[in-house]
């Protein structure tokens, strides 16, 4: 007993040299673990950061609707409800309650949804300031004002009317500023919601009051499918008592659950951007401890066969890793909480109108972001220790470390020049660096590439969707339901004949159109999203195609989102029924601005029940003015279809800088520390040609230009391979985000960019290479170590 | 005289710890000959070969080489000195070990401008049917003769051999040593040898005693035995 703790004294004490080790390992190779260190502290901090923005805003988000109250869905009638009629849908199970807007335009070009203040339902997060009580006192969407540059105090002008912003606040309904729950994109630049006081509210001309209903489930269902079911419900028994213009329910409402799934989604990627990141960096780390092993061959046989278990030499070679990744770690989280929470949060705060937040500890930011990391860590260079350390003590002492018999050879051509072959030489020593080298590099230039290819396509997209619109102004009338209410025919035919000469203008340019709105089916998991079926009259001066009665096209939007071609048939359903459509699509028409499919008026109005006369809207190539503006339902114009690009633009923009930034880094850490390892590996071999009378020049055009050329050719191959990558990507994300259709256009000059990046990092990084073969002395090859 | 050494003084350390390895050393090499430095460990022997190959310098005194001093010569010239003059033999042969036998004589032809044929050397060296090999596939002689290749493939005028057999077995050595012999005779390099294995002294023209940094005796030979003679 007394022996075996005197043993273990003497193990305690054989192994503390061991560990002094470590300190001179780190100083000796301070910039290899600088660099690391910096990279994985930048990759843990950002990533903590988001996930702890993330989850707090999250946390605030799902709060929000207890909190604030918010609505399970919303309704706008044609007239204001009468009592009996509240009486009447209430007794369905439901609550009402009035939300009333007004929309105004202002001086600034932008566009204000008006709302008197909430009391009982969407009650507003007062974020600055104060409510308004007073005449021409405004509270404005927080990030609208941000947008616009408005802060509190300023002033806000529409026409005669000048209102005070007295605070910025953010409606709990419109966590994202969709305009219309049908746009693909919000728009917080030029659209926004906004409270008055009731005073102000009610000096408003009531025509132009939209009669808004919030509603609340006196039961609320508990499933998605009970929630679909209670509102296809509610939406019958509405449309039979007043006559609807829109309806809503809260799970289908953009305004309310995009930033929910946004927040949700995003934080999915982060982590798989982070373990990507520790994955190529334990890479890193795992061909830095092999190249040590092959350093120490001979003291790690030495040492094993003194008695020193294989386990213990693990350990040994795993804890600057491992010390390294942990102190990373706690660093990274501490900057992530502090600092890069900030950062995250202004970036949540720039897209979306969430209210207040309050930090959050999250245990499993934590844990994702240390522990993971860490047992990743472990894994891999385990795995690349126990391979090599395995070997008997003799072969490492011999230096045999290949497990194997030594390989022959790979044969070479005499006739390629001696320093080709010398070249290829190095590459095939090098491979698993340049492997290594090769992924990060793909992986750096993948990060680069969304960030550098975003900006051009949008505004490619900007250029082509409002170079090929339909017409400069498609006006979509907002027809009554009770005008296409197919139950009742002839009501129907009443009042449209009613509404007609509302609805007819003198403009010489307008040409009518049919519409109809339905849906696609949202097969294999797709998204469900409207599509606008167009009615074309016979010789239109807008749509630039011959129609016959079978004549179906869709437009190329459509057919690029869902790989449709001439012969395919697509099948579509109502909104809120369950009835389908077929259409057997007969061709494609050049139109990138939305999902649409064009037919002859007549083909449409005949599939719809409609009458031949009946049409829903106008294509103008100039303004219509003569059409009271509760009459035009949604204006397609040029600024509606840059909506998405715009917005992208904005919300996405500090996020594409810090991107770029981050992959930079990447690329710099990784072609610094391989190139530096494939010098290092080689100094006894660089030593001895310099003592053979090579000159530097010579030197370093034997073992940098290998590198060199990895780096081009993974630069050149790895764009193919981005591009191909990135459009899958893209076409997967834009499918399941939103609704409509981007061009994916990927801008040649990116490429340019990106390759003279690559260089020019690779070109800073061969300096520092060439500086430091320079100052291998002569004597490093004198030293009696193979 | 094609190399000359004059009062060659060299020490390492500073203060109380400093060490002097040669001290005032001088000696002539004349073209052709083959030297032994001969010592124990510790004699400054390899310094001075150092010193020679100009991988390190001298803190004092005058080596002249082909009637140029060493001195005035800067890096870039000090390269191209050994680029053009000089071959060098270790004890742990420093081969490239991602090249092939044959690719690692080729280092060394690359350097000159009249190199030697690399098949003929090949053959002479007994590694024609290991050429294609890389180091770690031969053996401690073999990986010799293959260094002894890359540095006289470019037919240096001096040939620096550093402990050359230290590593070797007998016979491994006398091969190595009658390798080095031949290649003396056929194309007349001076051969500097430094070894600690006093029999190798037999073989000399011309033998330098070195102990504790200052030359004991230095005479050169009547008789020479062959390599293959040698005994020890």
């Amino acid at each position: 007993m007394k022996r075996n703790k005197q043993r273990k004294n003497l193990t305690g004490k054989m192994k503390k040299p061991l560990n002094k080790r470590l300190i001179r390992e780190l100083t000796g190779d301070i910039g290899k673990y600088i660099v690391i260190f910096i990279l994985l502290v930048f990759s843990i901090g950002f990533v903590s950061g988001f996930l702890v923005a993330g989850e707090s805003m999250i946390k605030a988000y799902n709060e929000s609707f207890e909190k604030y109250n918010i609505e399970d869905g919303n309704f706008r009638t044609e007239e204001k409800i009468t009592a009996a009629q509240k009486e009447r849908i209430e007794k369905k199970g439901v609550s009402i309650f009035e939300n009333f807007y007004i929309e105004k335009e202002f001086d600034n070009n932008t566009k204000l949804r008006i709302f008197a203040n909430r009391e009982q339902i969407d009650k507003v997060c007062v974020m600055e300031g104060r409510l308004p009580d007073d005449l021409y006192e405004i509270a404005i969407d927080r990030m609208y004002a941000d947008n616009n540059g408005l802060s509190v105090g300023d002033k806000l002008v529409s026409g005669s009317e000048s209102y005070e912003i007295v605070g910025l606040v953010a409606l709990s309904d419109y966590s994202a500023l969709f305009y219309s729950n049908n746009d693909m994109m919000f728009d917080a630049s030029a659209f926004g919601v906004s409270v008055v006081s009731d005073k102000q509210f009610a000096e408003y001309d009531e025509a132009k009051l939209r009669y808004n209903y919030a509603w609340l489930y006196d039961d609320k269902p508990q499933t998605d499918e009970e929630e679909k079911k209670a509102s296809d419900d509610l939406m019958d028994v509405l449309a039979n008592i007043v006559s609807l213009e829109n309806f809503v329910p809260g799970y289908l409402n953009q305004s309310i659950t995009f930033t929910g799934e946004d927040i949700v989604g995003d934080k999915a990627m982060m982590e798989v951007l982070l373990y990507i990141i520790i994955i190529i960096v334990a890479f890193v780390f795992g061909v830095t401890i092999n190249n040590t092993i092959h350093k120490e061959a001979t003291v790690i046989g030495t040492l094993r066969a003194s008695g020193y278990t294989i386990n213990e030499l693990i350990r040994h070679y795993m804890s600057m890793p491992l010390i390294v990744t942990v102190i990373a770690a706690i660093i990274g989280n501490i900057l992530g909480y502090t600092c890069f929470k900030n950062v995250c949060v202004a970036m949540y705060y720039g897209s979306y109108s969430l209210p207040t937040y309050v930090t959050i500890w999250s245990a499993e930011a934590f844990w994702k972001t240390t522990a993971i990391p860490v047992v990743i860590m472990i894994f891999i260079t385990y795995f690349v220790l126990r391979k090599k350390l395995s070997l008997s003590p003799l072969k490492l002492i011999k230096r045999d470390l290949s497990g194997k018999k030594p390989r022959a050879a790979i044969a070479l051509n005499k006739k390629i020049r001696f320093f080709d072959r010398f070249r290829i030489r190095i590459l095939i020593q090098n491979k698993s660096s340049y492997i290594i080298l090769f992924m990060g590099l793909l992986f750096a230039n993948l990060l680069l590439f969304f960030g550098m290819m975003l900006p051009p396509l949008l505004v490619h997209f900007q250029g082509i969707v409002t170079e090929n619109m339909l017409a400069k102004h498609t006006y979509m009338l907002q027809i009554p339901a009770g005008a296409i209410d197919d139950e009742d025919e002839l009501s129907a035919a009443f009042s449209y004949v009613f509404l007609l000469n509302k609805i007819s203008t003198n403009n010489p340019t307008a040409e009518k159109f049919s519409a109809y709105g339905l849906k696609t089916t949202g097969e294999g998991g797709s998204r469900v999203e409207d599509v606008s079926l167009y009615g074309i009259k016979e010789n239109s001066k807008y749509i630039h195609a011959d129609f016959d009665d079978k004549t179906v096209l869709v437009s190329s939007a459509y057919a690029d989102k869902y790989g449709l071609k001439e012969g395919d048939v697509i099948t579509l359903k109502e909104p809120y029924e369950d009835k389908y459509y077929g259409f057997n699509v007969t061709g494609v028409y050049d139109y990138d601005g939305g999902i649409a499919v064009f037919m002859s008026k007549k083909h449409l109005n005949d599939i719809m029940g409609l009458s031949e006369d009946m049409f829903s809207g106008y294509f103008s190539d100039t303004e219509i003015t003569d059409i009271e503006d509760k009459y035009i339902g949604t204006v397609v114009d040029e600024e509606s279809l840059t909506r998405v690009s715009r917005q992208l633009m904005i919300s996405m923009g500090n996020l594409m800088y810090m991107v770029d930034g981050f992959s930079v880094v990447m690329f710099i850490v990784l072609i610094y520390l391989l190139s530096k390892l494939i010098i290092e590996r080689n100094v006894q071999s660089i030593s001895m040609a310099k003592i053979l009378g090579y000159t530097g020049k010579e030197v370093a055009a034997l073992y940098i230009v290998p590198t060199a050329l990895v780096v081009v050719a993974s630069l050149l191959i790895s764009y193919p391979i981005l591009s191909y990558v990135m459009v899958g990507i893209f076409r997967v994300m834009l499918k399941q985000m939103m609704s409509g259709w981007m061009v994916i256009w990927l801008d040649p000059s990116v490429y340019v960019k990106m390759f003279l990046m690559g260089i020019i990092t690779y070109a800073v990084v061969a300096v520092i290479e060439y500086r430091k073969i320079g100052k291998i002395p002569m004597s490093e090859a004198l030293k009696n170590v193979e | 005289m094609q190399l000359e050494l004059q009062n060659i003084k060299k020490s390492y350390g500073e203060g109380g710890s400093r060490i002097e390895v040669l001290k005032d050393i001088s000696l002539g090499i004349e073209k052709g000959e083959f030297v032994v430095l001969l010592g124990p460990s510790g004699s400054g022997k390899s310094t001075l070969l150092n010193i020679i190959g100009g991988i390190d310098t001298a803190d004092s005194g005058k080596i002249i080489i082909r009637e140029k001093s060493m001195a005035d010569m800067d890096e870039k010239a000090l390269t191209s000195y050994r680029r053009e003059h000089l071959g060098y033999i270790f004890q742990m042969y420093n081969l490239i070990p991602n090249l092939t036998v044959r690719e690692n004589i080729e280092v060394g032809a690359y350097l000159s401008k009249k190199p030697l044929d690399i098949d003929e050397i090949i053959e002479v060296l007994g590694l024609k049917e290991h050429q294609n090999k890389i180091p770690s596939q031969l053996s401690g002689g073999q990986q010799q003769r293959c260094s002894i290749g890359r540095a006289i493939v470019k037919n240096p005028d001096i040939l620096l051999c550093d402990e050359p057999t230290g590593a070797l077995d007998y016979n491994t050595s006398k091969e190595i040593l009658a390798l080095i012999e031949r290649v003396n005779k056929e194309y007349g390099n001076t051969v500097i040898m430094v070894t600690h294995n006093d029999a190798i002294k037999n073989m000399a023209d011309f033998v330098v005693k070195l102990r504790d940094g200052v030359i004991r005796k230095s005479y050169r030979n009547e008789t020479k035995q062959t390599a293959e003679e040698l005994d020890w």
